[in-house]
């Protein structure tokens, strides 16, 4: 044995000491709280997404010709086919909305501020990354969903200044939706996406552990209680538990609720009911409600102006009595965002 | 360092022939910078030719060529009368309504102006817009887009930037109307719209119907 670990630490020259300090950060005492462990969350299910995805890709066909029927049978015949597809599409709505309550986190708490400016960009850009991926894989199934959000999308790209155009042949394939556009959403989705996906993990964690986690105090929170605790065992615990019910969760919504199968995509019909996923109903709604080139902009806008809120919030706090301006905006955004897409879900068109 | 490789510092061991140690052996400081900096720069700009070369090249690769498109004969235009219309089925299965506008002298001869085609593509994001006949209206389910007969914007996101209906290009040759359409829709079972050897030069009337 003591030859192996010999063996082994001539090689992987690591000694425990310092894996022990590489791992074994302090982590704040108000990381107990669950509400703030939802950074883990959407990193856990991206693995889950992984698993699930490689498997479905067995036996996934990326062509307008095949790509609806492989769907079926994947759902149909496969044993066990159904049930790892409504992983995979569960798993996508809880990632969805894990990222999205992380980002609500680190907004109501601050911790965006200085000098994590920087990690909320790279959040940002995590948060789209997730979008794209939730957007380039309901298009994969084929169905009149699929068809019609990817042309859709497709031409809200084109609305881009300058590049648009471009932007949109290159999605497309050419000028509208055809046999070339399925494999490049299909390599969107399971190659270029998830690649940076991990590289923006990667970068996330990184800065994470450089800046360490912002510390926030609470009042009701005992005075002698100590500050930090130890990342292992501790953290890394919450962490498994978080997995193991997030797992529960996943595997129950997938029996209970099973992904199906909308009608075959036909470029000829849309449908007389249409929606994207529920979380592009805020867009949806948005572009019903203005001319497209203002609701386009207004869009970018606005994304624009979240990359660069910690700057914007700086300014604002510089404003006598707006200490909190960001805390009430936010609040609003939120009530904004959450009606427009209650709206959205209740009404036909 | 455990190994036991020998050590590699440069300045520790100057081979035999290398150059001279001494201080006017090395060569002017600022010379040796300025030489060092053109190449790190010569370097740098041949590594971004380089690849931006490549990229130039993957843009060209991704940049496809296209939906095909095809002229159809479609009907003499003296069998449709100014302002009638009539329902044309491309070979590629869209159904496309196409009216001779009113107002012309039926004598002179008309021109591919005369006509209209809308398509059935909504020129806000691309879904495609349906006939409401109670209505008497096209309605895009998408982003709710209204247009009347003619294809203008009445209601919706394309009113707001004036975006009517798109129309197929015509065009009148010898007394013979014909039109351009895509001759395949992704997706759709060809076999039951392939035109054959009929493509663009169908028997009259084949893919139309009276309105």
């Amino acid at each position: 044995m003591e030859t192996l670990t010999q063996w082994l630490h001539e090689r992987i020259p690591v000694s425990g000491a310092q894996l022990r300090e590489l791992t074994n950060e302090p982590v704040p005492n108000h990381m107990k709280r669950w509400w703030f462990c939802l950074g883990g969350t959407p990193a856990y299910l991206f693995v889950v997404q992984v698993f699930t995805g490689i498997l479905l890709a067995i036996y996934y066909q990326p062509s307008s010709a095949t790509a609806y029927e492989s769907v079926e049978y994947i759902t149909n015949q496969v044993s066990l086919g159904w049930y790892f597809r409504s992983v995979h599409k569960w798993g996508a709505t809880m990632m969805i909305a894990a990222v999205i309550l992380h980002q609500m986190r680190v907004y109501f708490t601050g911790a965006y501020r200085k000098p994590r400016e920087l990690n909320w960009g790279i959040g940002m850009c995590l948060l789209l990354c997730t979008l794209g991926l939730g957007f380039t894989g309901y298009t994969l199934v084929f169905e009149q969903l699929s068809y019609w959000g990817a042309t859709v999308g497709a031409n809200i790209g084109e609305r881009v200044p300058v590049v648009g155009g471009l932007l949109r042949e290159l999605l497309l394939a050419g000028p509208q939706y055809n046999e070339h556009t399925l494999p490049r959403f299909y390599i969107l989705h399971a190659a270029v996406l998830p690649v940076c996906l991990v590289l923006l993990i990667f970068i996330h964690i990184v800065m994470l552990r450089l800046h360490g986690v912002t510390e926030l105090r609470f009042e009701d929170a005992p005075p002698d209680q100590p500050t930090h605790f130890n990342f292992f065992p501790d953290h890394l615990y919450m962490e498994l538990i978080l997995g193991l019910v997030l797992m529960i969760v996943l595997s129950a919504l997938a029996t209970i609720v099973p992904a199906t199968m909308g009608p075959r995509a036909d470029p000829l019909t849309t449908p007389e009911v249409i929606k994207p996923e529920w979380f592009f109903y805020v867009t949806f709604r948005w572009l019903k409600l203005f001319g497209p080139t203002f609701a386009i902009l207004s869009m970018g806008l606005i994304l624009f102006a979240m990359f660069l809120w910690p700057w914007i919030d700086q300014l604002l706090r510089k404003v006598p009595g707006w200490d909190e301006a960001s805390v009430y905006i936010g609040i609003v955004a939120v009530f904004v965002i959450t009606g427009l897409t209650v709206w959205e879900a209740v009404v036909a068109h | 360092m455990t190994h036991s490789d020998p050590p590699r510092d440069a300045d520790a061991e100057c081979p035999a022939g290398g150059p001279p140690a001494g201080p006017e052996g090395r060569g002017d400081p600022d010379r040796r910078r300025f030489l060092s900096s053109v190449s790190g720069v010569a370097m740098a700009g041949g590594l971004a030719a380089g690849y931006g070369t490549f990229a130039a090249l993957a843009g060209r690769y991704l940049h496809a060529t296209g939906t095909a498109t095809a002229w159809m004969y479609v009907v003499p235009v003296a069998e449709i009368e100014p302002g009638a219309s009539l329902a044309y089925d491309s070979p590629a299965g869209l159904k496309i309504v196409i009216t001779r506008r009113s107002g012309g002298s039926q004598d002179a001869a008309p021109s591919a102006s005369d006509f209209l085609a809308l398509s059935s593509i909504c020129p806000h994001l691309g879904c495609r817009v349906h006939w409401e006949p109670h209505h008497n209206r096209f309605f895009c389910p998408c982003h709710n887009g209204v247009f009347d007969p003619a294809g203008q914007p009445v209601e919706g996101p394309p009113k707001a930037d004036h975006q009517p209906l798109p129309t197929y290009p015509l065009r009148v040759d010898n007394g013979l109307l014909f039109i351009e359409t895509p001759v395949e829709v992704v997706g759709q079972d060809q076999s039951a719209h392939a035109p054959g050897s009929t493509a663009g030069m169908g028997e009259p009337g084949r893919h139309r119907n009276k309105a």
